[in-house]
């Protein structure tokens, strides 16, 4: 549907879009969250060499970012069922706001700010209802405006389109409750949805996986500047099946599952933790740290083209000269033409993603 | 590419020794697991037959044939992989938590309707898990809400469908067990488990999400907060066996416990110390359907009891964990 002379034309304004406060103050490439060796949990910014610019403290443990479209401002979320985020001014590494979750929510780790910066989306759970909702911000006082229902049961990841007007957000389908932890209340009736909304909460459509597959938790998601949304999942079910653990999909189409052949995919166990496009679009990719492998596949027809064995590798971004992985021991790296390089070892753990600032997805 | 696929297959779990895990294996599928599956295919079809024999809610035998059975899937509920988990199994047998009250609705709907699929095994199967089980059986003979609603005949049939339901899914978890157990003490090629390290990992996970069940569902979902506390979000509260499911489960797992820890005795007795003080716990509550939790006092030694469960699993993934070459990655046990 989507001309390629629209689709070129995304691929540039986005990877061309200036960030004009950040690039002013030398802005970091990446933040991620991570566990330092004095026991703190920061949120670090990072050069595309992998090294750390700055680090400030987090609260309790972090989980995803996301980055102001041009002030030289992040925020950071609390690992669920946390209620903190706090914004934070990248040039000075310093926090400026901290935004408190209302009453009876908790945020899920994810969110994304409108693309003229003025609101922060943010993805929460309602749990006394055990349904998910979307917190509005306002980004000037960071004070909330309002909420709409997710259209589904605990809402994860959420990205805006391309259309810069459309969420997409990631029902995982899993009911929690702050009494019980992170236990999960709901697998046998559980039910995953991609749903995409507008800024107003209306939901413009709602996909579903095939019955079979209703215990696998649609949790990431990545956006190529065509519109086609890649989604990571969770598989809650029998730990003996070993169903795909990637899909794409596209507006008003059925979505498609992306598997590796099977003495590949039954390594993963089951988990996928991030999920990127690469800056040309062509290859997507998963991160899966219980099966220590990073499986990278080509949109186009589906097929696996690289399965790469890293320890405990979760957080994953989309960089100018490839892929950029981080891993739970604390290595930084880079998949090239010719394989996956270790650029830096930290001296922290990285958690579950890596958020780049200036790049397409 | 190829190589790197290549290299990938021969990565090999860190911390894994070779070490014979065969007589543990075994013992836990023949003394723990095999027995525990017979037992509850055998108080199922008793409960079946009390059931064709009288359904009277108030019946005597029928209550007292739930409870057994029930007792035996409590004792057994913390094995959920292979056969459990076949076509929903386990979920059909037990659904709970019902966070939205799904339970209460499906039997609802079918009372009204007078459904007509109790009325074959096949069809019955097909119907909600939410309307089928332990937890749907129990509010048919405990909840005054379906003493009286609808015709006396049709409750009597439901309740005789559910009865026969439940034996059926254990009687066919049983029957899978037999089979699926060579996967177990025969580890290799032909199983889903690789190697001895990879089932031994498969018992521990059962041990360690029976404990994690059991403090945070069972415990914490009464318990809810100081301010709001739960007491009818206690597990099957209604026939006051709440307490008597957190008992169960920890004799269960001790057992499991001492037999995962076979061959480190130090490991196996401060295991087993700690479910000694948290059964001891137990047993020292009053308190069948956690009613205390509105209380300070009775939420005080609830909190006390999930304490001592919480003691047990920090030794369990402390200790036991890395003699099974359990790697703690940062992010591979995160699960967000």
């Amino acid at each position: 549907m989507t001309s390629r002379r629209h689709f070129l034309a995304g691929l540039a304004a986005a990877s061309l879009a200036p960030m004009r406060g950040w690039s002013a103050v030398g802005a970091p490439d990446y933040l991620a969250a991570a566990l330092f060796p004095d026991g703190s949990y920061r949120l670090a910014g990072l050069d595309p060499s992998g090294d750390i610019l700055f680090s400030l403290p987090l609260p309790a443990r972090g989980h995803a970012a996301a980055a102001h479209p041009h002030r030289a401002q992040a925020v950071a979320f609390a690992r669920r069922p946390g209620t903190f985020a706090i914004i934070i001014d990248c040039a000075t590494g310093t926090q400026t706001a901290q935004l408190e979750a209302p009453q009876g929510r908790h945020f899920y780790g994810h969110g994304v700010f409108s693309t003229d910066g003025t609101r922060l989306f943010t993805t929460e759970n309602d749990y006394e209802a055990g349904q998910g909702v979307i917190g509005v911000w306002d980004t000037d006082s960071y004070r909330r405006i309002t909420e709409f229902s997710s259209g589904g049961v605990g809402p994860h990841d959420m990205r805006l389109m391309p259309d810069d007007r459309t969420l997409v957000v990631a029902n995982g389908g899993i009911e929690t409750h702050p009494d019980t932890g992170r236990a999960k209340l709901n697998l046998p009736i559980m039910q995953p949805r991609l749903t995409y909304l507008d800024q107003s909460g209306e939901v413009l459509e709602q996909v579903a996986l095939p019955r079979a597959l209703h215990k696998n938790s649609i949790r990431h998601l990545a956006v190529r500047a065509d519109g086609l949304v890649g989604f990571a999942m969770q598989w809650q079910g029998d730990t003996s099946q070993h169903p795909p653990l990637l899909g794409l999909h596209r507006r008003g189409d059925a979505p498609k599952l992306l598997s590796a052949p099977e003495a590949d995919q039954i390594m993963l166990q089951g988990y996928a933790g991030s999920i990127a496009f690469s800056d040309a679009g062509d290859t997507v990719a998963i991160t899966c740290p219980r099966g220590n492998a990073l499986h990278q596949f080509r949109v186009s027809d589906g097929q696996l083209v690289g399965a790469f064995p890293l320890d405990d590798v979760c957080g994953l971004g989309t960089g100018p000269n490839g892929f950029v992985f981080t891993t739970g021991t604390g290595v930084v790296g880079r998949l090239t033409a010719t394989g996956a390089k270790i650029a830096v070892r930290s001296v922290c753990q990285w958690d579950n993603h890596l958020v780049p600032i200036r790049a397409a997805a | 590419m190829r190589a790197i696929v290549l290299a990938l297959s021969l990565t090999l779990p860190v911390g894994a020794f070779a070490q014979d895990r065969l007589p543990i294996l075994t013992d836990t599928v023949n003394a723990h697991i095999l027995p525990g599956y017979a037992a509850l295919a055998e108080a199922t079809q008793t409960l079946a037959t009390a059931a064709q024999t009288n359904c009277d809610p108030m019946s005597a035998a029928l209550r007292a044939a739930y409870h057994t059975a029930f007792d035996d899937w409590i004792s057994i509920s913390h094995l959920r992989f292979g056969p459990s988990e076949v076509d929903d199994r386990a979920f059909a047998l037990a659904f709970w938590p019902d966070t939205k009250g799904f339970t209460p609705k499906a039997l609802t709907s079918l009372i009204s309707a007078e459904d007509a699929a109790i009325q074959s095994s096949a069809a019955f199967a097909e119907t909600s898990v939410a309307g089928r089980g332990f937890f749907a059986l129990e509010q048919m003979l405990y909840d005054p809400q379906f003493s009286q609603l609808g015709s006396e005949d049709y409750r009597c049939a439901l309740i005789q469908a559910m009865a026969k339901d439940i034996n059926l899914n254990a009687s066919a978890i049983n029957a899978d067990w037999e089979v699926y157990a060579a996967n177990l003490t025969s580890p290799g090629e032909t199983s889903p488990y690789r190697s001895e390290n990879e089932a031994m990992q498969e018992l521990y996970k059962a041990l360690i999400t029976g404990l994690e069940f059991t403090a945070e569902t069972r415990l914490g979902r009464p318990m809810g907060t100081f301010d709001r506390p739960r007491p009818k979000r206690a597990e099957a509260r209604r026939s006051e066996r709440s307490l008597r499911h957190v008992a169960l489960s920890l004799t269960a797992l001790r057992d499991l416990a001492a037999r995962l820890s076979a061959d480190h005795p130090d490991i196996a007795a401060d295991l087993d110390g700690a479910f000694a003080a948290a059964i001891g716990r137990a047993q020292s509550l009053d308190d069948p359907a956690f009613e205390g939790v509105a209380t300070a006092q009775g939420r005080f030694r609830i909190e006390a009891l999930q304490q001592s469960i919480n003691d047990i699993r920090a030794i369990a993934s402390a200790e036991l964990g890395p003699t099974l070459g359990i790697n703690a990655g940062f992010n591979s046990l995160d699960g967000d």
